[in-house]
């Protein structure tokens, strides 16, 4: 199946509600309305035709003032094509259906999402911190997380690029 | 530790015991990262410490004369290795290697990573690099056995605070 047919399908499926579908280098990201996240994974999962039944990755970009994406990449190992299905949700109170029940393999990627973004996943059934130390404070992949070694002793160099 | 501990030793017995000492260093290698494969090499037959007289492997910390941190400390790794150098017996030592052990190397101002071991537990020789050849950890064994040679029972067992309590003391102090 074609970059763009992947996308149709997921048109079709969502009908009223927005989508948005983007394809570069072959890979479609397909970007989603929060509420319905996790039932377009399950449609993806038990579709004829799409069968993505493999689960690669679940993570967050911070996207500043747009809020924070969620970026979930699927594979078909049947058909062997690819999506990366993709929703935003606010800066304050983001919050996203888990899809821990639909890829149980997604529980662990959403728990590191949660304690690096604070992006709360409902429904999730152990949503608990999974790298970090249980006394940290603050979500350390958020861009307005403070790194304290820098703010105690500057960096002489170029800390991010174009700074 | 008998008499040792309240007087000094007198001078033929505590060069052949320190000589003893030095030449048998079960060593326990705390591998966190890369510098870790540096540390096996260090061991394997290229450079081959066991012919300064440190053995690998001891079979646990509760058998080990030295610790080698080789790698990056986490802070949520940090309370295991206080843990692991805590069961060792006296006497005891740490090589802290490489610039991750020594004072978190590249990742200085990461959110997760602890700023040297030498933060949670005492070091007694600091080996610089990223990540350090084998030759810079066989200068480091040879430094700590001249430490060892030179070392006074007396001072490091008498009125020594309790192991949990200890606070990383500077080398000299030893």
């Amino acid at each position: 199946m074609t970059p763009a047919e992947i996308g149709q399908r997921f048109v079709a499926f969502l009908g009223a509600d927005p989508a948005e579908v983007e394809s570069s280098y072959g890979t479609v990201t397909v970007t989603v309305p929060a509420q319905r996240y996790a039932e377009a994974a399950a449609f993806a999962k038990t579709t004829r035709g799409l069968d993505f039944t493999f689960f690669d990755f679940l993570t967050g970009v911070d996207e500043a003032e747009a809020g924070y994406g969620v970026v979930t990449h699927l594979y078909s190992p049947i058909h062997r094509h690819h999506v990366l299905l993709r929703a935003v949700v606010p800066n304050e109170d983001p919050r996203l259906p888990s899809l821990s029940g639909v890829f149980a393999g997604a529980n662990w990627h959403e728990r590191e999402t949660w304690e690096m973004f604070g992006i709360v996943f409902d429904g999730h059934p152990n949503l608990v911190k999974l790298l970090l130390s249980d006394e940290f404070e603050g979500h350390p992949l958020r861009k307005e997380f403070l790194l304290t070694s820098r703010v105690v002793k500057p960096w002489p160099g170029g800390k991010e690029p174009g700074e | 530790m008998g008499l040792s501990d309240q007087v000094e030793v007198p001078q033929p017995i505590k060069f052949v015991l320190n000589w003893g000492r030095k030449y048998s260093l079960w060593v326990f290698n705390f591998g966190l990262a890369c510098c870790a494969i540096e540390f096996i090499a260090t061991s394997m037959s290229q450079h081959d410490f066991i012919r300064l007289g440190v053995i690998p492997f001891a079979h646990g910390p509760r058998q080990a004369d030295l610790m080698v941190v080789s790698g990056t400390l986490t802070d949520k790794m940090a309370p295991a290795v206080k843990r692991l150098y805590e069961q060792m017996p006296d006497p005891k030592y740490v090589i802290s290697f490489g610039s991750c052990a020594n004072c978190g190397g590249p990742y200085w101002d990461s959110y997760s990573v602890t700023k040297g071991v030498d933060q949670i537990i005492p070091v007694d020789v600091y080996v610089p690099g990223c990540p350090p050849r084998p030759e810079a950890l066989l200068q480091g064994i040879i430094k700590l056995q001249s430490m060892i040679q030179d070392e006074s029972l007396k001072a490091r067992y008498a009125a020594k605070p309790a192991p949990a309590l200890a606070a990383a003391a500077p080398v000299e102090a030893r």
